[in-house]
């Protein structure tokens, strides 16, 4: 079934070869610089091309990035047929955000890519589609975009519960499923071994370090108690419960242990039941609406923890505005700083900035560093198309050391990342990296108790 | 089970988040009282009010609760308009069925503009009243404060007029009986439309107060429609008075579970209340006959 369409792949793009290349690069879309206007693609290379983007276009698929800034006969153009690279994203939807920085990230590596001369000496083009944050779209768009458009690379969507069925897809098919958001524990045990999270540690390990460093207090600093309130989400509960299992184990009792669904609105509730218990420490396994919502309920209820870890929600730069200036004193692990001195980092806020005229996010960050995990393992092994090809870049994955945007990267068998995410603390206004201690990427000591908020 | 005092505080905090969802679910009993029209738009009207409450907000420093100025005459001249030009078009044989694909159509078109304009990032609105609160043994956050009051102003409003206006009535004779209200002279089509007028202008208050309690992004209000749907059932469908008592009902119920159980039961609870409602008491726990209802 698969070799048949390769052998139609074949057929067709020899024909598009000879009716579509008069020396022209493939499609330039050239729409990288405003992104939400790239719905149409205008092909003018020629009657066969037209055709074939036209068809991409009319069942949702977006195209950008080939040929970027690359007019014809530029010294720089690339030879032959642009590597394609397909992507689902939740671009509408409950995870629009984080989706939308995501696209950019790999938006941004697409372009830069592109501007050095491609990979191979091929352009790179990304097709995007809009799985609307759902997970059924999610996998019957990664089953077309591998079969009937045979991309030649699959790019990951955003967040554990599309990583999880996607993954599954393109295990299936024998693809590299790079990912840039499924952080939750869960990815990881199902035995899949095309699967890759480019980031630094999984969800269970995000706060490490200031479990680490809690436990290093003396005795009368230390907190005693600890209070946790979870969404009920892989990644979320994954962060909150790797912190509990640590502190438990180190004897910090748990007082109380709160999950909520994710269509919860109302937060004074269960910050009610969280105060009651007056923990030392409060620790959110949150995302932005409900880190917002309980730091804004313990405010009201006149809860003060000695020390207060949310994840993710204090890592967007809107919370400490949502909070109303509450957020000082408060941590979150952070996988990415745009202070970070990684090689290519400072490059990467450049480019993101000047395309979308403004820093980029930690998803952006993410997809950047998808991009260049994949990038650097397709010029290492030299191929990039579907079948044997990707087993060569998994094997080379696995074997090999990434320098990436997070800093160097490599994986264990089941696809986990082995470094670690920072802690971030919000301090005057301002985000600061506070642990490790003394490393090179911190630029504050750490407050400890917090501020009232 | 949970100390005395927190579930005093959970009864508290109950009590006034179910006065924000009778005012939410305000609109929605008078759609479907007056006009058989299931309005699953509401929500996504509350949003983009909360979202105009936003942009005056950052714009001018406008007061959240001082933007209804602005937000409420242009939601009533909205929903006359939406009425008049939309809703009045569906045949009256199938209007429960394609007002629902109609406004779901409009839920859509607004969740997608407030997409394009403001992005999918969430929004919310500070001032710096809202995060304290009134400490009287339990705590009484003033944001909910707030809301409570000027949900209980807004009822009291919407109560008066559809019982003691000649608007009241008016609306009433049209929803008892259209052609015997056409034959004593009431202009029913500028009545439906006045009604619907008035319903979506509740959801530029609802907005508000949203705007003052919440944060929120475009996608949003679908974690409402149900909620609110199941409040005007369990209230008696077409009854504000109804929808009030079972939405303070059900603010306490959940609250109270979240505070003794956890917040996956208590999200259950409306739909053990809707259900228990279809089975024992079809019309709605608090709904009379639909003449008697306002």
């Amino acid at each position: 079934m698969i070799t048949r369409r390769l052998g139609w792949a074949a057929v067709l793009v020899l024909v598009l070869l000879a009716g579509g290349c008069g020396g022209t690069p493939e499609d330039p879309t050239a729409q990288v610089d405003s992104p939400d206007a790239a719905t149409a693609t205008d092909a003018p290379a020629g009657a066969d091309t037209d055709a074939a983007t036209g068809a991409a276009t009319d069942d949702g698929t977006e195209t950008t990035g080939a040929a970027t800034e690359t007019p014809a006969g530029d010294g720089t153009a690339a030879s032959g047929e642009p590597i394609r690279i397909g992507v689902s994203l939740p671009l509408t939807g409950d995870f629009s955000e984080p989706g939308q920085g995501i696209r950019e990230g790999y938006e941004v590596w697409a372009a830069d890519v592109n501007d050095a001369g491609g990979l191979l000496g091929r352009q790179v083009e990304l097709l995007f589609r809009d799985d609307g944050s759902d997970p059924n779209t999610a996998v019957s768009d990664y089953e077309q975009l591998i079969t009937s458009e045979e991309v030649d690379l699959v790019f990951g969507p955003f967040s554990s519960r599309l990583v999880i069925p996607t993954s599954e897809v393109a295990e299936q098919y024998g693809m590299l499923f790079v990912e840039p958001a499924g952080a939750a524990p869960e990815v990881f045990e199902r035995g899949l071994e095309y699967l890759f999270y480019a980031a630094p540690a999984i969800a269970s390990d995000h706060y490490d370090y200031l479990a680490e460093w809690i436990l290093a207090l003396p005795e009368g600093e230390r907190p005693a108690t600890a209070a946790y309130a979870s969404l009920d989400d892989p990644f979320a509960q994954g962060t909150a419960y790797g912190l509990r299992d640590q502190l438990q184990e180190a004897g910090i009792e748990t007082v109380a242990d709160e999950v909520y669904p994710p269509e919860q609105t109302d937060f004074s509730a269960i910050a009610a039941r969280v105060a009651d218990a007056n923990a030392d420490i409060v620790v959110g396994g949150t995302q932005f609406e409900d880190s917002v919502g309980l730091v804004r309920a313990f405010q009201e209820l006149g809860y003060q923890p000695r020390l207060a870890a949310f994840s993710t929600g204090p890592t967007l730069p809107e919370f400490s505005e949502a909070v109303g200036g509450a957020a000082d004193g408060i941590l979150s692990p952070v996988g990415w700083s745009d202070r970070a001195e990684h090689p290519s980092n400072q490059e990467f806020v450049a480019s993101h900035t000047e395309m979308f005229g403004r820093p980029p996010s930690e998803d952006a960050a993410n997809g950047y560093t998808v991009g260049q995990i994949v990038a650097q393992a397709v010029e290492g092994v030299g191929c990039a198309e579907q079948g044997d090809c990707q087993t060569q870049l998994r094997d080379y994955i696995r074997a090999n050391e990434f320098e990436t945007v997070v800093g160097p990267l490599s994986f264990d068998e089941a696809g986990r990342p082995l470094a670690a995410h920072m802690i971030q603390q919000w301090i005057d206004g301002t985000v600061e990296i506070v642990l490790p201690e003394g490393s090179e990427v911190q630029t504050a000591d750490i407050v400890n108790p917090k501020p009232e908020w | 089970m949970p100390s005395g005092s927190l579930l005093l505080q959970g009864v508290a905090l109950g009590v006034l988040t179910g006065g924000v969802y009778a005012l939410l679910a305000s609109g929605l009993t008078l759609y479907f009282g007056v006009m058989r029209v299931v309005q699953i738009a509401h929500p996504a009207f509350l949003f983009l009010a909360a979202y105009l409450t936003y942009a005056l907000n950052t714009a001018f420093g406008l007061d959240p609760l001082l933007s209804m100025v602005v937000t409420v005459p242009l939601f009533f001249v909205l929903g006359m308009a939406i009425q008049r030009y939309l809703i009045a078009r569906l045949r009256r044989e199938d209007l429960g069925m394609m007002s629902v694909l109609l406004t779901f159509a409009m839920a859509i078109l607004i969740e997608g503009l407030l997409g394009l304009v403001f992005s999918g990032s969430y929004r919310s609105v500070t001032v710096d009243y809202a995060t304290r609160s009134l400490d009287i043994g339990v705590r009484l956050p003033n944001d909910r404060l707030i809301g409570f009051a000027v949900a209980l102003v807004t009822l009291a409003i919407l109560f008066a007029v559809l019982r003691f206006s000649r608007y009241g009535q008016a609306l009433r004779a049209t929803m008892q009986h259209r052609d015997a209200a056409r034959l004593v002279g009431i202009d029913t089509d500028r009545t439906t439309a006045i009604g619907f007028g008035i319903g979506l202008a509740t959801a530029a208050v609802g907005g508000a107060v949203l705007a003052l309690i919440t944060t929120f992004f475009p996608a949003a209000h679908y974690a409402w429609i149900a909620r609110l749907m199941a409040i005007i059932v369990v209230g008696g469908l077409g009854s504000v008075s109804g929808a009030a008592v079972a939405a303070l009902l059900l603010g306490v119920v959940e609250s109270v579970v979240l505070v003794s159980l956890d917040a996956t039961w208590a999200g259950l609870v409306f739909y053990l209340f809707l259900f228990a409602t279809l089975i024992f008491r079809p019309q709605g726990f608090f709904g009379g006959r639909l003449a008697e209802r306002f």
